[in-house]
């Protein structure tokens, strides 16, 4: 079938924008656009890979990994002089390390939503970008890890963060610290993420490897795809263990933020001793998660003239998500302030205050503007289909995210219930490099990621299209096959 | 991949075929020839797709896998690892007392117990998957096809294997061709070399070689002696830039690190070693010659230690209590010659303390002083009188208070006595704070006042009260 449309369109692609965000009614809307045929989409996304990189990836692979490797170095300096380079001072010992490390993690929850629990859910519109958005989920974390690595002081030793008797001591981790589940949530949610994605990449693997040209790339992607062939029993066996990692990895990540949370929730300092910071946190987290993976994927479809695979709706719907998490965060912050005055609790009271008064009231505003306020021009359809107005919404709600846990990070720290020992967080330089440090890792790793691996799940999107096809082809003849 | 070996060996000329491939260009086509191949009893077969297609399992006949039951096993592995994991290490192994809360499973142990569910499923359900499709296997027949290439592109392959029992390489043929497929090949066996080529042997030795070093000179260091210090790959806090006492430094002009007292500064704790009212002498009257020096020295330091020579001369000094003290005693020279303070504190004597201090001093002496040197403080407690009745020769009797020797004391003396010990008697400063002890002596010197008293200590209007008291103590 469609053999003239797989001749015509595989050769004669449009990059023409095609917006496919009007609804019909009682009509599905086309998941890919430009009448791809499996051929088309194989070409397109290895095309990625195998064409050679345009000059932005050199010039932003360059920049991306010099500034990775300024944060190494700065890594290494930290070792070597302690954690006093930082402005980490008395009250505030949980300062831009901590901040950086929830706002990475936050970032990691996107990737496994889509997976998971879209995948759940039957959201065959995943498909186009669940690859990229793990990607970026593994990255995330890899970032997020490092900041609690350096933060404990000596990261030689963090490896005491694991449950094994020291070594002169016997003595083992205390288990019921919320620092220790946050260990083994994020170390859960690390391990399985990179076992979901580079599983669902096996298959999309095995068709970089029978299109190389060169044996060692050849022999690479053979070792890498283990061997895939495609065979009907293997893919019966591996689609019951995707939905099991799904139906596994859904829980995951609502239970990771909720760990980190419970870093702030289970202590008794004013502003994070609350139960709605849980659920609180996850929408936070999936909110900047989804605005990372529109701010990423953007550009990436433009470079990779993908278009028609992660069309404008795929977009519109992130952006969708987007205004509704951004909703529920702004309804979590005025849950939380409601209940500063409603529970009478003169300390909750009184850094709900200081939080939107205090001395850093410039962070609390900017965290409303741009987490509140922002994602509600999502409401207008014009703003959530135009490429330039939803990667600047999406910065915002990222700027925004990570200024939501500096306030409530530091605001809690920086004023508890001992007037006397008050104090105000100014950071360093190397808090400023090591934040900004952080993104280089993280772009390299992504740039590297489009460069090497297939960055959309060719095989579900096929899947995909051939269930469209033949619900389609139903349709029209009623001479459909019985099963 | 070795499987294949003794059938290599022993048709060398023809390539050995592993069944029939059939090629389609798209799904339906595939599901309609599966039925068609099930349908003719064959069952080991196989198709090949870019993507899992829909029905495939029916079209073929594959029954469900097993996969989620092993998964569900593992689930509960990490499930019941977790909860045995921080019951044993922080309520057996380790116990951690966290505000009173129980050792054991506790609601704090549901999150690590949530994640090594998930953490031991997930892993399972991965390597189920790897382990159940005999992944990985990088040499396979179905790869001779060049066509095959595009079996992660866009095409379709069914495959019946020679090893089904109904294999028949003709009729095979017929069946397929007449599903019409796009192309029809025998897979034929896989003729490269299986072993690795020896440059990739050689350098995945060497590189394992390589990686083994560091790890050997660790082991060698355990293992051997070395007159070398430690060598230090993090400082930890074991080296820091600072002195200690008794080290030289370039600072000062003296080469000391540690450094004497600035002048008319008070350091803690120094005032307790310089004023009266801790020390019972005045140390700013003490002369400067040697003897008192040493004399000094051993007050402050050594009272205690002294306790070898202390019961020759207590000894001597020392009368049965039990005897009334004898009158004129020659008293043996004081053990030390100290400026005594002879008048007591101006804080325990003024007359709106007076009264309470007496009696702060009557309660501390009957509770400190009084089972040794008795109510009365004739030296007759009852330490003295059990130790007495069991005559045991090397019982050194308390002192009385009433002997002249410590009548004529000064105060300061008896205070330095409470603070210090004496002789058998330990030092009471730790029980007792300066100002009982000051009490103490207050009460001390009205016990004796009172002891050796004579008519005309007695107020005028009570003295005719007191004679004609029959059992009045006669006095001299």
């Amino acid at each position: 079938m469609n053999r003239v449309n797989m001749a015509t369109v595989a050769s004669n692609y449009n990059p023409r924008e095609i917006d496919n965000t009007a609804d019909v009614p009682g009509r599905r809307a086309q998941l890919v656009t430009g009448n791809q045929t499996y051929s088309s989409i194989t070409d397109m996304v290895c095309r990625v890979a195998e064409d050679p990189q345009p000059l932005l990836w050199y010039v932003l692979f360059g920049f991306s990994s010099l500034t990775a490797v300024m944060f190494l170095s700065l890594i290494g300096y930290l070792i070597l002089n302690g954690v006093g380079i930082w402005g980490n001072m008395n009250p505030v010992f949980w300062a831009w390390p901590i901040v950086n490390f929830v706002f990475w993690v936050g970032i990691a929850h996107a990737g496994t939503l889509i997976s998971a629990i879209l995948f759940l859910f039957r959201q065959n519109w995943r498909t186009s970008i669940n690859r990229a958005s793990e990607a970026m989920t593994i990255f995330a974390v890899v970032c997020a890890g490092i900041y609690p690595g350096i933060h404990v002081g000596r990261a030689w030793l963090a490896f005491w963060l694991l449950p094994y008797p020291s070594l002169n001591l016997w003595m083992w981790p205390q288990f019921r610290s919320p620092l220790l589940w946050d260990v083994f949530a994020v170390g859960t949610y690390a391990s399985t993420s990179l076992v979901f994605w580079y599983m669902g990449m096996i298959p999309d693997i095995a068709t970089y490897r029978d299109r190389s040209k060169s044996p060692l790339r050849r022999m690479v992607y053979g070792l890498l795809c283990l061997g895939w062939t495609g065979s009907s029993r293997h893919w019966l066996v591996y689609e019951k263990a995707y939905t099991l990692l799904a139906a596994l990895a859904a829980p995951l990540v609502l239970s990771v933020h909720t760990v980190v949370s419970f870093d702030f929730a289970v202590s008794q300092v004013a502003g994070w001793h609350t139960t709605i910071f849980p659920p609180y946190f996850v929408a936070g987290a999936i909110f900047s998660g989804f605005a990372m993976v529109v701010t990423l994927l953007v550009p990436s479809r433009a470079i990779y003239k993908l278009e028609n695979l992660i069309t404008l709706r795929h977009l519109e719907n992130m952006n969708k998500i987007i205004l509704a998490t951004g909703t529920l965060v702004g309804l979590a912050y005025a849950t939380e302030a409601y209940i500063a005055w409603y529970s009478m609790n003169q300390y909750e009271g009184f850094t709900f205050l200081n939080r939107q008064f205090g001395p850093y009231w410039w962070a609390y505003w900017t965290m409303v503007s741009c987490n509140v306020i922002s994602p509600q021009l999502f409401w207008f359809k014009k703003l959530r289909t135009s490429l330039f107005w939803m990667v600047v919404i999406c910065v915002f709600v990222n700027i925004g995210m990570w200024f939501e846990r500096f306030v409530i990070t530091v605001t809690s720290l920086s004023r508890d219930f001992l007037p006397s020992s008050w104090g105000y967080f100014r950071p360093t330089m190397y808090d400023g490099l090591m934040l900004f440090g952080s993104f280089g890792i993280f772009m390299s790793l992504y740039l590297l990621f489009c460069r090497f691996l297939p960055i959309i799940a060719m095989s579900e999107v096929k899947g995909i299209l051939s269930i469209e096809n033949h619900a389609a082809h139903a349709h029209d003849d009623s001479h459909g096959q019985s099963h | 991949m070795s499987e294949h070996k003794p059938r290599k060996s022993n048709e060398t000329k023809m390539p050995k075929a592993f069944g029939w491939m059939a090629e389609y260009a798209d799904e339906q086509n595939l599901l309609v020839a599966a039925r068609k191949v099930r349908d003719s009893g064959y069952t080991q077969t196989d198709a090949f797709t870019p993507f899992p297609v829909h029905g495939i399992d029916e079209a073929l006949g594959i029954k469900p896998t097993i996969l989620p039951f092993i998964v569900l096993c593992a689930g509960f592995t990490g499930l019941i690892t977790a909860l045995l994991m921080q019951w044993w290490t922080n309520g057996v192994d380790y116990k951690y007392l966290i505000s009173a809360k129980p050792f054991g499973i506790t609601p704090a142990s549901i999150p690590v117990a949530f994640e090594l569910t998930i953490l031991f499923s997930a892993f399972t359900a991965f390597f189920g998957m790897i382990f159940l499709n005999q992944l990985p296997r990088f040499s396979n027949p179905v790869f001779t096809n060049p066509r095959f290439d595009r079996v992660t592109d866009d095409r379709f392959f069914l495959y019946v294997n020679a090893a089904d029992k109904y294999y028949n390489r003709e009729s095979v043929k017929e069946l397929l061709s007449g599903t019409h497929p796009d192309s029809l090949d025998e897979v034929l066996d896989d003729n490269t070399p299986s072993t690795l080529p020896r440059p990739i042997v050689l350098g995945a030795l060497l590189l394992v070689l390589t990686g083994l070093i560091p790890a050997m000179i660790v082991l060698n260091m355990r293992a051997s002696f070395s007159t070398q210090p430690r060598w230090h790959v993090f400082f930890d806090m074991d080296f820091q830039p600072k002195k200690k006492a008794q080290q030289t430094t370039t600072v000062f002009a003296d080469g000391r690190s540690m450094r004497p007292q600035v002048k008319g500064t008070v350091s803690r704790g120094q005032l307790t070693e310089q004023d009266p009212y801790y020390l019972g002498y005045d140390p700013s009257k003490l002369s400067a010659d040697d003897a008192s020096t040493v004399v000094k020295y051993v007050s402050t330091n050594a009272s205690q230690d002294s306790a070898s020579q202390a019961p020759a001369s207590a000894a001597v000094q020392a009368t049965p209590a039990q005897s009334p003290p004898p009158q004129g005693a020659t008293a043996p020279a004081p053990a030390l010659k100290l400026p005594w303070v002879d008048k007591l504190p101006e804080s325990i004597v003024e007359a709106s303390n007076i009264e309470a201090n007496m009696k702060l001093g009557k309660v501390k002496f009957e509770t400190y002083c009084a089972a040794c040197h008795g109510y009365g403080g004739f030296g007759d407690g009852l330490v003295h009188k059990r130790a007495d009745s069991l005559a045991q020769g090397y019982w050194l009797p308390p002192t009385s208070m009433h002997i002249e020797r410590v009548r004529t004391q000064p105060v300061g003396q008896i205070f330095h006595t409470i603070t210090k010990g004496q002789g058998k008697m330990a030092s009471y400063a730790s029980s007792l704070n300066p100002k009982e002890r000051w009490a103490i002596v207050l009460y001390v010197k009205a016990l004796q006042r009172s002891r050796n008293a004579n008519i005309e200590d007695v107020p005028v209007d009570s003295r005719s009260a007191l004679e004609n008291e029959p059992n009045v103590e006669s006095t001299k």
